[in-house]
């Protein structure tokens, strides 16, 4: 996918990415939007997407599900191109001083300028502790496509809303669901939790994973209680492994920023020490900073307008008003 | 910083707390644990689990809490027992390991 190229882009698919990805696309620039989760929504979706979010100017209470979906309706309107389920790697300069940068995956894409709204850093799913042979034959970490599990039996583990909502949402496709979590509260949505319990899953607390087996894929689990200690064996031929995130800014470390604290640098125009690359949202640091999404969100216009001069120094900084937009 | 451990995690040390933290920023000291107010992102995935419910918030800030939440904050910025400079923010409890000290208030109790 060599020679792939646009005027941006914006790694994170955060409130704070998806918002840069909509004002890029306000001021007419081609943008792809980098993440390593296979969906979008950043911390919000991966953490707590049934909390209700009161402090977003204009909507006096939101769940962040409801939000990353008018967000991500707002940015698609210029239709940027996604690269989910990837992380941006390293940099090099070219002769002309545009940027190539490397994904995880191997894509490259060639850009003007990059807004890093990297929140916290990469998300990365917690390992189950034990079957770690059997991730991506009948292990996974995503529920991306839930007619990849019809007719099986599926094993889901955790106790977050993912696990909770994967666990209900595989019901009518698999042939058996269990769901186990290593403790007797749930930290899901409450309302899910009692859904779940009213369905057909079998749900068993506190209980993990003590091992997995099969051959070329999983095809039996066997699970501790870890209040008695004894162990059950069961049928599964596909296993879900909720176990929620890490994060950390991984490969962002190595491209010559300046990061304190987890945190990069940036001045009043959102730049950061290399040429070309911004930040916005939680990640960025500066005297007086507050790490709030509505920040974020300013932030994220900062950075894109300032990103746009930058490319076309004869350009207005200020981008008209979106009311004027028929 | 609004998330910190109270004294009521006094050697339970259950560490249900370190599972969920997605930035490893809950640290183990000798009696109690403690959350790193510089590297924690405040998104109470923490709190939740808890089995004694030691963590609690500064939003608001009640009087009972506020000496766990200023020795929270000691553990990290004050030089503790056998160290010659406070650990300030290493980035990641489990690089460090356990903390064989505890700040002031913990050691005492």
């Amino acid at each position: 996918m060599s020679g792939d190229e646009v005027d941006l882009v914006v790694v994170g698919a955060g409130p704070v990415g998806l918002y840069a990805a909509y004002y890029a696309g306000f001021r007419g620039m081609t943008t792809a939007v980098v993440d390593s989760l296979p969906e979008p929504g950043g911390q919000v979706a991966a953490l707590y997407p049934e909390k209700l979010i009161h402090d977003v100017a204009g909507l006096p209470g939101i769940r962040g599900r409801e939000l990353v979906r008018n967000l991500l309706q707002q940015a698609s309107a210029y239709s940027p191109r996604w690269l989910l389920g990837q992380s941006a790697d390293e940099i090099t300069r070219l002769d002309d001083g545009r940027i190539l940068l490397r994904l995880t995956s191997g894509t490259e894409i060639v850009t003007r300028s990059i807004v890093l709204a990297a929140g916290i850093g990469t998300f990365k799913p917690r390992p189950l502790p034990v079957g770690a042979e059997f991730l991506g034959r009948g292990v996974d970490y995503f529920v991306t496509d839930l007619d990849a599990y019809a007719g099986h039996d599926v094993l889901v583990v955790g106790g977050g809303d993912s696990a909770v909502d994967w666990a209900l949402a595989l019901q009518p496709v698999a042939r058996s669901v269990t769901l186990i979590h290593r403790r007797d509260r749930f930290t899901a949505h409450e309302a899910s939790v009692a859904e779940l319990h009213r369905s057909d899953a079998l749900v068993r607390t506190p209980f993990v994973v003590h091992a997995l087996s099969g051959d070329r894929s999983v095809r039996r689990a066997i699970l501790r209680d870890t209040a008695s200690g004894e162990l059950h064996e069961i049928d599964c031929s596909r296993v879900v492994a909720a176990l929620g995130f890490t994060a950390d800014l991984g490969p962002l470390t190595r491209w010559g920023l300046r990061i304190v604290d987890r945190h990069i640098i940036v001045d009043s125009t959102m730049s950061t020490e290399v040429p070309g690359i911004y930040a916005a949202g939680d990640v960025t640091e500066y005297p007086g900073k507050v790490r709030l999404i509505s920040v974020g969100f300013g932030e994220a216009a900062l950075a894109v307008n300032n990103a746009y001069v930058a490319g076309d120094p004869s350009a207005s900084l200020f981008p008209g008003h979106s009311t004027a937009i028929a | 910083m609004p998330f910190f451990v109270t004294g009521a995690c006094l050697d339970v040390l259950d560490k249900s707390c370190i599972e969920e933290c997605p930035v490893d920023c809950i640290y183990e000291g000798g009696r109690k644990m403690y959350i790193n107010p510089r590297e924690c992102i405040d998104c109470g995935a923490c709190e939740a689990v808890c089995p004694v419910t030691a963590i609690a918030s500064d939003l608001p800030l009640t009087e009972p809490n506020r000496p766990w939440r200023d020795d929270n904050v000691a553990f990290f910025e004050s030089v503790l027992p056998g160290r010659d400079q406070p650990l300030g923010s290493p980035g990641g409890a489990s690089g460090l390991g356990r903390v064989e000290a505890d700040a002031p208030l913990a050691a005492m109790s």
